[in-house]
């Protein structure tokens, strides 16, 4: 009994940890995603194409970085307080709003990448990632990072429960 | 805990048999746990309608030259918060029968803990989603030249708008629904 709580406290650290990576490289990832491009505009059929630099920036640095610092604060306070109870609650808390969060950053990015992607015909909103391909990719590992990131988040709160099930 | 509440019970009231601090909180809890239920409905079911209902079609000449349909159908947006209204009755269902039912307390809770955060999952992820579009629509984006379309869509876009409010409303009550389980949860567990 004793030596399943200590294995799963180690396991809960362990994926504290590469939760707090994964963000953090998906904000760095994110946060580096910068390209420029030439991208040939046709003002008129009869005068040559005009090449005019293009910068795709990403605007969504500052969220994941404050998710990243979120997260590691939320680390140092566990390591800290492990063996309190009061602050055992107050990280389960914590991470549900960071469950919350980090979903609907990752929501929100993946939405707006796909427009990106597909484009909306409609409205007129026209595909961008062939031609900033690079900045597309880079975009798309950082968002399966911090999907990833989100999906540990959800394990670490969910955890303690099926050690509750199997003990009651 | 108990023992001290309990000769000002007994002289008050015929004693109940089970252990009463501790099913009195419970029951509090789960009093709490019902109207917060109700609530997700009522915010998922309004967020629904409100964006069911905001189908605009605008005549824009220098766009088309012609009708425009609705820019955005926002399934994603709709099926989840189907999901997320489905969910809460069923919950708030079972939550009503659970204070019928003491014995069932703890169980129901660890359910409760692990279907919301799921749930949390999914409609916050709605949320983002729904309004990171809504952003682009509302300011544009001048580098890949995505137009802003709420100043044309203007109606549309207050609906959306209303539904996302409700809908992050609704995810607040989520995140609360955990919290409030999480708290009785670590009430009822001996430690």
């Amino acid at each position: 009994m004793e030596m399943m709580i200590r294995k799963a406290s180690v396991c809960d650290f362990v994926v504290r940890i590469v939760a707090f990576a994964l963000t953090l490289m998906a904000a760095i990832i994110v946060g580096s995603d910068k390209q420029t491009k030439l991208v040939p505009i046709k003002l008129f059929d009869s005068l040559p194409p005009l090449n005019v630099p293009l910068t795709a920036k990403s605007t969504y640095q500052s969220a994941f970085v404050g998710y990243a610092a979120l997260s590691l604060v939320v680390e140092v306070v566990i390591r800290r307080g492990s063996s309190r109870w009061l602050l055992g609650r107050m990280i389960v808390m914590v991470d549900a709003l960071m469950v919350g969060l980090l979903f609907s950053g990752n929501g929100a990015a993946s939405a707006v990448g796909l427009i990106g992607l597909q484009g909306n015909s409609h409205v007129h909103w026209t595909k961008v990632c062939n031609v900033f391909t690079k900045f597309c990719d880079q975009f798309e590992v950082a968002l399966s990072f911090s999907l990833l990131a989100s999906l540990a988040f959800l394990f670490l709160l969910l955890r303690p429960l099926f050690t509750l099930q199997i003990t009651h | 805990m108990a023992s001290t509440t309990d000769p000002e019970l007994k002289s008050s009231e015929p004693p109940p048999p089970p252990p009463p601090a501790a099913t009195a909180d419970a029951v509090d809890y789960f009093k709490i746990d019902v109207i917060l239920r109700v609530l997700l409905f009522a915010s998922s079911l309004a967020a629904i309608i409100v964006i069911v209902t905001s189908q605009q079609t605008e005549i824009v000449p220098l766009l088309t030259g012609g009708f425009a349909r609705r820019p955005a159908k926002f399934k994603y947006f709709v099926a989840a918060f189907s999901v997320s209204g489905l969910y809460s009755i069923i919950t708030t269902l079972a939550s009503i029968s659970v204070i019928q039912k003491p014995q069932l307390k703890l169980k129901f809770l660890i359910q409760f803990i692990f279907w919301d955060t799921l749930i949390l999952g999914i409609i916050a992820s709605a949320t983002g989603a729904a309004g990171g579009v809504a952003y682009v629509g509302l300011k544009g984006n001048d580098h890949v030249s995505w137009n802003k379309i709420c100043n044309v869509y203007d109606k549309f876009c207050r609906h959306i708008a209303a539904s996302l409010a409700v809908a992050l409303f609704g995810s607040v009550v989520t995140l609360l629904l955990i919290w409030f389980s999480a708290k009785a949860l670590h009430h009822r567990v001996p430690k």
